[in-house]
Order: C-alpha cells, then structure tokens, then sequence
C-alpha cells in the first residue's frame, strides 16, 4: 500500500515535471519568436581610404535601430520641455551644425562650445565632445539630453513619455525590445554611424571621376605638406593634425587632439585634460573633420571665428604660445628661421592662403547636406497635411 | 574474449591519446616581444626636460616617440617563418613605457634568431591601403606621394628662456633598418619567456653620429639629414641582457 502510494506519488511528479518542462520550452519558444530579429542594414558602404571601421557588437547597424534613431534625433520631445531635439543644433542643411559660434538650447543660456559636425563618426578620434570626456558614440548621446543648459531632460521622464507615444513602442520593440535609456542611446548612436559624407568634389577626385582646379590643386598640395625650407617644400601644415583622407583628427588614442595656439598660457581651457586628468593635456582639443568645413562656420571649439579667412589668419600669424602648443605648429615656417628671435608664423603668402581655402571648398558634400535618408522624418509626415 | 576486447579498448584509448597529445604540441602557438624604452641610463619620461642635449646645450623633453616595426622573420630548425602582415607602430607612452606584440599562430619549431625592420619595405610604404598598423590616416602618413614616417620624435629643447621645437621625421624607404638578433636561447611558441628587447631612444641622437638638437632641431625631407638620423636608429634596439636564473 504504502509503496503503492509512493508510486503514484513519483507518478504524478514525473507528469508535474514534464507538463512544467514542455512549458518552459513553449514559453523559450515563444519568447524566441517575440524577440525582435531587426534586419542587417543593407548597401551600407565607405571608401576605402577611409580605413577600418568599427561598428559594436552589441550595437549591429540595423534597419530599425537607424529609423528609430533618425526619428528620436528630429523629435522635440526628447527635451524636457519638447522645444529642442537633437537636429536644433545640428541642422543637414549645415552638415549638422547650427551656425552659431556657441549652441543655444532650452536654457537660453550659451554653451560652452561649438556644435560639431556630424560626419564620418566612425573614423578619426573615437573620443567624443571638443575635449573627448566619453569614448563612444552610445555615451555621447545621452549627456546632451541630460544637460540642464541643453535638453534637460530627465531619463525616467523620457522613457514614460516615449511609452505613451502612439509610434515608439512599436519603433523599439522591432529594433531592440524595450524602450530604455540605453536604447534610446544605441538608436541615435546607429543613424549617426550612418552619416557618411564621401561625394565632395576631393572625394571625386580622389576617385579620379574629375581633376581640380590648378588653385585647388595648390591648395591640396600646401594642406599636404609640413613645409621644409632645407629641400624649398612649402607647406599649410593641415595635414600635421588632419589627416589625409579624413581630413579629421587622428585615430589612435588621444593623437586626434591638439592645442593649436589659440590661447596664451594663462588663458588656456582645460580640454582633454578634463578627460585624462594629465596637466600634458590642457588646451588640447578634438580636431574636427573638415568634411563641409566651407558650411560649418563660425570655428574652433568656442565658434570664435567666423570665416575660413580668419581661420588661416590664426594659423599663419596668430599663433600663442603655451607650453602644450604643439611642436608642429611652432616648428613650421615657410621662411628660415632666426634662431635668436623664434617668432611662430607660418608666413604663407596671399596666394598660398586663398589656395588653401580654394581646396577646402572642395570638401563640400551637396549630396550629404540633401540626402533623404539624413532629413528629418516628421516634415515627410505633416507634409501632407500642410 | 572479453579481455581481448579490453586490451583493444585500451589500446584505441591510449592511441587517441597519443594523438590527441601530438596534435596539441604540434599546434601553432604565440611568441611575445616585448620592447622596454629607456634614454640612455634612464628611464623615459615623458613631457619632463630632464635629459641633456648630447651635442650641445639646453635639457630636451620627449612630447612623443614612436617608429613601425616591420616584416619579423622567426629563425628556426624547420626554417624560416614570416609573421603575414607584421607592421607594427612602437609607442610607449604608457605606464610602463614599453610596447609588446604577440606574434599569434606561430609554427611549431625552436627558434634561434629574429629579424625585423625599422620602418616600412617599399611595397608598403607606396600603398594606401590600411594594413596592419599601417594606416593612412594617421599622424605617421607624411602624405599619399611621400609614404609614411618610418620614425617620429617631437619635443622640445629648453636652454634658459628659448623653447625650441624638436620635430624628428624620418622616412623614405633607403632609411629601412632591417636588424639580426641571435636569440640567448632558443625558443618555442607558448613558452613563458617573451623575447625582451631595450629601446634606447637617445641612440637617435648618439648611435654612430652624435646630434646637437641646437644645430639640428628638425629633420623632416633632407635626405641627408635623415640618413643621419637612420645611421643612428639602426643601433637603438637591443636584446635585453638576461640574468641567469638558477636552474
């Protein structure tokens, strides 16, 4: 009796135990089957004279991350109080900067710097903000939100306000699953990696589709060249920060960042050493690509010139000297050197200068500043009702 | 019966894993070189005028050193392996100042000897095309029609109230040093031992020629500046003397 009732027992936990077996593989199952499978994105391509690029793992470039991002950088709600989005400061018609020398957001109050350009975010520095304080571009995206002069934005906020929106549940859910801050982050990280500016008229010739200009040429030659008045090689010296291709800063570690003389020494921000705490790092800056540079102005990380002439005007006679300055800057002279009496200028003539700013124009990308892909999604919504 | 069957369940056994044992040490493993950097008797610092002109006046300071290393070749008993795709950019600024590579899917063999170049062969250095540590777009790409800086040096030298730039760039593709180093002792893949070189970077300044930064504060395209500047590097590494361990 007894071992009859022990077996009925094992009887009916064995059947307990199947019957919760075959339910934990439909409910694996299912939530296989409800988890978002999000579609590689397609003909995503880059020169290859960019270089290698590298897109997270945990953040594959997808069909729906980048719609869903594209919409979250053009919706206002993203503010604390829904009048600023990403695009405010960073307008396509402008390569993606706002034509002011300091941006402007909820607070009225001016920034401290200038809105970047965003193009080609995967080459170049992958340290981001003027003074690289986050290393990727998932970071980067929710600390303008957050800031009170900026967005003002609190993340909990946001998170309901987009879980109450008739568009983004649905929006998430196909590309990552739930609306978090670091979704919201990966979203907008994903459109930007999709802003490729490589149609300009050096990207052009580049590919041998056309030749420059003989100033643009001159020009391309002086960005070139570190000059070297031993061998006669006259020089703009760009290429000692930007690169030649990119034309951004470089890649590796901090090298994409510079102190370029604007400053004297007791006038000197702190820059990257904000990010890496080293005194070797004050009033270094990010190079910024000249990708569109002729549609960026005003320049330099606090905007405080307004035209390419002043641009050129710094860097060939209006160099400070400070004691990160770099030594490429003070070194270079098309003209030899008094040993005695080191004066730092460039001494680039009219001619050279105004070839510079020639070649620089052909870094403008029309195709990048219209491309459909890039504009905002809400005009193509309310348009029909206009 | 049974114990026949035994006895051939014990040999396949021991077969496998003979096999098992030989397939494993016949596997390619990983060789380390390390490259430890010093200035003369010191240690490098970087950014601090600490180390004297050696041609002349003034206290130098170091803002950035680095240089490619290129095409390794592994001497071995079986022969002569050559790491695919070996261009490599030595930097040291670190804490440790000193810059590792590990050379993955090395061959099986014992071997007793190293070489490899400063700076970059011809083929390469003509390209544009991003491979290994060459990279186009970096501060070593001199320009498109140049090729790459094979070694960079920048600083500063300080005498009294004069800050005078230092900017040593040296390329071209005659100034590639390619160097022997009969190893100590043998070694295999996986070994502890990493293969230790010292990098000594006033060698730039002192190794068969010796440079006053006064009279020589830049070398960029003079080829006979950096020549100079070559003669000099291709005695900067050296083996890192070992000292003997009991045994």
């Amino acid at each position: 009796m007894a071992n009859a009732g022990f077996g009925s027992i094992d009887k009916s936990i064995a059947t307990l135990s199947l019957c919760g077996l075959m339910l934990i593989a439909v409910v694996y199952w299912f939530a296989r089957y409800i988890e978002p499978k999000p579609t590689p994105l397609q003909g995503f391509t880059a020169p290859f004279v960019f270089g290698n690029f590298r897109v997270p793992t945990d953040n594959p470039l997808t069909q729906e991350a980048v719609e869903l991002g594209r919409r979250l950088f053009y919706d206002r709600q993203l503010s604390g109080d829904n009048t600023v989005s990403c695009s405010t400061c960073h307008l396509q018609h402008l390569a993606f900067t706002d034509g002011r020398a300091r941006s402007v957001g909820v607070s009225g109050k001016m920034l401290e710097f200038n809105s970047m350009s965003l193009a080609n975010l995967m080459w170049g520095p992958q340290h981001f903000f003027w003074n690289g304080r986050v290393d990727s571009l998932e970071e980067q995206a929710l600390d303008p939100i957050q800031h009170p002069d900026e967005m003002a934005q609190n993340l909990d906020d946001l998170i309901d306000e987009l879980e109450s929106d008739d568009v983004y549940p649905g929006l998430f859910k196909s590309a990552y699953g739930e609306i978090s801050a670091e979704n919201i982050a990966r979203a907008l990280a994903s459109f930007e990696r999709t802003l490729i500016s490589a149609d300009s008229k050096y990207d052009q010739y580049l590919r041998g589709e056309l030749k420059l200009s003989a100033e643009e040429e001159m020009g391309r030659k002086l960005f070139m060249a570190h000059p070297d008045v031993k061998v006669s090689l006259r020089g703009g010296n760009c290429i000692d920060c930007h690169s030649q291709f990119l034309t951004s800063g470089f890649n590796a570690q901090f090298d994409g960042f510079s102190n370029n003389g604007l400053d004297a020494e007791t006038l000197l921000d702190s820059g990257l050493q904000v990010a890496t705490g080293q005194a070797t790092d004050r009033g270094k800056f990010k190079v910024p690509t000249l990708r569109n540079i002729a549609l960026t102005a005003p320049y330099m990380h606090d905007g405080r010139f307004s035209t390419l002439e002043q641009v050129l005007d710094h860097y060939n006679e209006g160099i400070r000297a400070s004691d990160t300055l770099s030594p490429l800057i003070m070194e270079a002279d098309n003209q030899p050197q008094n040993a005695a009496n080191i004066r730092i200028s460039l001494n680039l003539n009219e001619k050279e200068k105004r070839a510079i700013i020639v070649f620089l124009h052909t870094l403008t990308d029309h195709g990048f500043i219209t491309d459909d892909e890039f504009s905002n999604p809400f005009d193509v919504d309310t348009k029909p009702d206009a | 019966m049974r114990k026949l069957l035994s006895i051939f369940v014990a040999g396949g056994l021991l077969l496998a894993g003979a096999a098992v044992y030989f397939y494993q040490i016949s596997q390619p493993g990983t060789v380390r070189m390390q490259f430890d950097a010093v200035i003369g008797d010191e240690p490098l610092v970087f950014n601090d005028a600490r180390y004297s002109n050696p041609g002349g006046a003034g206290m130098f300071r170091i803002r950035d050193f680095q240089f490619f290393l290129s095409n390794i070749d592994l001497h071995g008993e079986k022969g002569v392996y050559r790491v695919p795709d070996s261009y490599y950019l030595a930097r040291f600024d670190n804490s440790s100042t000193s810059y590792q590579i590990d050379l993955a899917n090395v061959p099986q063999d014992m071997y007793s000897a190293v070489t490899f170049s400063i700076g970059v062969d011809e083929v390469a250095n003509g390209s544009i095309l991003s491979i290994g540590d060459l990279d186009p777009n970096s501060r070593m790409a001199w320009t498109w029609e140049v090729g790459y800086k094979f070694l960079l040096f920048e600083g500063a030298l300080i005498d009294g109230d004069t800050i005078r730039p230092l900017v040593y760039h040296v390329g071209f593709s005659e100034n590639r040093k390619t160097l022997l180093f009969n190893l100590p002792e043998e070694v295999a893949p996986d070994s502890s031992d990493a293969l230790l070189f010292t990098v000594d970077v006033l060698a730039l300044f002192t190794g068969k020629n010796t440079v006053d930064m006064v009279a020589l504060p830049n070398v960029k395209f003079d080829r006979d500046d950096a020549r100079l500047l070559a003669g000099n590097y291709g005695t900067m590494i050296s083996l890192t003397p070992t000292t003997d361990v009991a045994q």
